[in-house]
């Protein structure tokens, strides 16, 4: 029997290494060992205040910071029995979208497009293909600026706090963003044709599908957890009880299942569950794929990615002029500190992120419990890999390695997010 | 030949790193005047035995970043931190003040062996000497082009002794104080530009203890705008947990 492993994957986020097992050619065992150290954030909130949570929880992720700040915010206002305004929600909605600009291009472009590209990091393309290059970069600047605008720098927001935000843009800065947006929808369809143009194995995921979904627009902040397959719509407060977490021997990340299955979420799960929402020239990059329907190919994680670059520069586009058009106000709502327990959950670029916290009665955090999607996602990876490794184990052995990590890839894992 | 750089992140949320990408703008002038040996985060590829500087990023939370650490520094002729994590510890060091063993049982449940090779988090230059610092969670990119760029031409860069209140004033802002809010700005190194208290937010500390600070005076002040002196000490915690660890 013989054993490959492969440390450290490069481009991902976070230290993580494939275990291979392999008695000839036919795969033995294949799996994701995390070894990225564990973190304990929920026994570090324990103790901080409801207005510290989220800078604790924000510094999960420096990709997806927005993320965990925005949905701790709703989880503490959830506890203490905040509504905030329909201004702060737009608000939010650019910051988790300024997000998907940023992480979507980072994966797509430097992560994952040298796999295709036959290169080891996206560097070279600045001789070879220095087009691609820039529109990446510009792509992800967008990203960047979008949460500038909003939270006052690209991570760790500034701004956004219980019950609103601190500041906001002017009207002239959301139309002059707006316009750039706009400017950027050409990009990203292109950005979609690319990564349709690569080959991708043919591969259908066992998994059941998990996202949140709405009936009023594509959910990433509002909405219940939908499951693709097994048709159910629950409200987000009941997470617990439809997703289980255990500890796996190999890693420091749990797994998790969702009625005894392991499962997806991601911008493939969103596209399968809300697909119907996206805005026109995404919805028709969707239609146009050359693979048709993405279905349950992970691979297609990557397009479906590049379809929702399309979905956020066209409808921020719009929540910019709402914002301009529409007035009120996002100042922080007054509110009563008193115990509690709430939940929140939005939609990460990698998937559906849940926070809940219990609070004292001077809101001081007696509990926190949070579930990444790259956490959630983990169980399936192993379960993708061991159905797809068998079928590439006789090719060269580098390229079969390279076919793995592809896969582990079109995960956009963030492993320190799991290991949080 | 251009100095050779190898960028390494110990416990983080990688967020520095993700502010190195950030430099779009001048990603390819910076390829042009170092040679980027290694960086786990953006390429493929192994550590190279031999580099000049090494950028750290991240707390020191297991001993294999102890031994990571040495070996970095017995080879690159410039060691520099990035970001709060490196400097002070950050909200990695938060876990000092939770109870670890209940912590590992709380997330792993009873008995899991996921604790290997753990030490209490802290700061890189509580293991080795540092030379240059890019303090901030997260760091600020021009902030690190500009110490990256002294430290290719082996200037000094001493970090900013004092508070940041003088700076805030400048920018004109309603002192927070005044408006019924903890700011931590009265006791943090400067540098930042007062960035929080200018979007209308207290500051909470991320850059690390100014050392001309007089924590004394602080507790006092906030005593006299009627807040619990002790929030002053419970706050500053966040990013500053290993308090000893502030140079
Ligand atoms: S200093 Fe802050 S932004 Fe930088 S790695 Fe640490 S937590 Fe992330
Ligand atoms: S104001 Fe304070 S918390 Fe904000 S960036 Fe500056 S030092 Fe950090």
């Amino acid at each position: 029997m013989s054993i490959i492993t492969v440390e450290h994957v490069a481009r991902i986020e976070g230290h993580g290494t494939i275990h291979v097992e392999l008695e000839g050619s036919t795969v033995k065992d294949v799996h994701m060992e995390i070894i990225e150290p564990a973190r304990f954030f929920e026994p570090m909130v324990v103790g901080r205040r409801f207005d510290e949570v989220s800078l604790v929880t924000s510094r999960i992720c420096g990709i997806c910071s927005p993320n965990h700040a925005v949905t701790s915010l709703k989880a503490i206002e959830d506890a203490l029995g905040i509504q905030v305004s329909e201004r702060t929600k737009l608000l939010r909605k650019l910051l988790v979208y300024g997000s998907y600009l940023q992480n979507h291009a980072t994966h797509l472009y430097i992560f994952s497009a040298p796999d295709f590209l036959g290169l080891p990091s996206v560097f070279p393309l600045a001789e070879t293909h220095p087009d691609v290059l820039e529109r990446a970069l510009k792509i992800k600047k967008a990203g960047n600026e979008l949460c500038t605008l909003v939270g006052g720098r690209p991570v760790h927001p500034v701004t956004a706090v219980v019950g609103g935000f601190t500041h906001e843009p002017g009207a002239d800065e959301l139309e002059a963003f707006r316009d750039r947006l706009l400017a950027l929808v050409d990009d990203a369809v292109v950005t979609a044709q690319l990564f349709d143009s690569f080959d991708v194995p043919e591969f259908a995921s066992s998994c059941e599908m998990l996202a949140l979904a709405d009936t009023e627009e594509y959910a990433v902040y509002d909405g219940n957890t939908a499951a693709l397959e097994a048709g159910w719509n629950r409200p987000v407060q009941e997470y617990r009880a439809f997703i289980d977490e255990q500890v796996v021997g190999h890693s420091n990340a749990k797994h998790s299942t969702s009625d005894g299955r392991s499962f997806m979420t991601g911008a493939i799960a969103r596209v399968n569950l809300s697909g119907k929402q996206l805005m026109p020239r995404a919805a028709e990059a969707l239609a146009s794929l050359s693979t048709g329907a993405v279905g349950k190919n992970t691979f297609l994680n990557n397009v479906c990615q590049a379809i929702e670059l399309i979905d956020a520069c066209e409808r921020c586009a719009v929540y910019c002029d709402r914002l301009v058009a529409e007035g009120g106000t996002s100042t922080p709502v007054k509110y009563e500190v008193r115990a509690g327990f709430g939940v929140g959950a939005t939609e990460a670029p990698r998937g559906t992120v849940y926070h809940s916290y219990t609070l004292d009665d001077d809101g001081f955090v007696l509990s926190g419990d949070i579930i990444t999607p790259t956490a959630q996602n983990l169980g399936n990876l192993d379960a993708d890999m061991r159905a797809f490794a068998p079928t590439v184990a006789g090719l060269p052995h580098d390229e079969f390695i390279l076919q793995v990590e592809e896969l582990v890839r079109a995960y956009d894992l963030c492993l320190s997010c799991s290991v949080h | 030949m251009a100095p050779r750089v190898v960028v390494v992140g110990l416990a983080s949320d990688f967020g520095c790193q993700v502010q190195i990408t950030n430099i779009e703008d001048h990603l390819l002038e910076m390829l042009d005047v170092i040679d980027l040996g290694y960086w786990q985060l953006a390429s493929s590829g192994h550590m190279p035995a031999e580099y000049d500087i090494a950028v750290v990023e991240g707390a020191v939370t297991t001993l294999e970043h102890v031994e990571l650490l040495k070996r970095l520094r017995k080879t690159a002729s410039v060691v520099m931190t990035i970001g709060t994590c490196a400097h002070t510890g950050g909200i990695p060091a938060l876990a000092n003040r939770c109870d670890l063993d209940a912590a590992y049982s709380a997330v792993y449940g009873e008995g899991s062996d996921v604790a290997r090779g753990r030490c209490a988090p802290g700061p890189v230059h509580s293991v080795i000497d540092v030379d240059y610092q890019v303090p901030g969670c997260p760091i600020d990119t021009d902030e690190f082009l500009a110490v990256l760029s002294k430290a290719l031409q082996g200037l000094a860069d001493p970090l900013p002794g004092d508070p940041m209140c003088a700076v805030c004033k400048t920018k004109e802002n309603v002192c927070l104080l005044d408006r019924g809010e903890i700011c931590l700005g009265l006791v943090t190194r400067t540098g930042c530009g007062a960035k929080c208290p200018s979007l209308g937010r207290p500051c909470t500390g991320c850059r690390g203890l100014a050392p001309d600070a007089n924590f004394d005076a602080a507790r006092k002040v906030l005593a006299s705008k009627g807040f619990d002196p002790n929030e002053l000490d419970r706050r500053f915690d966040l990013y500053n947990a290993v308090r000893e660890g502030v140079r």
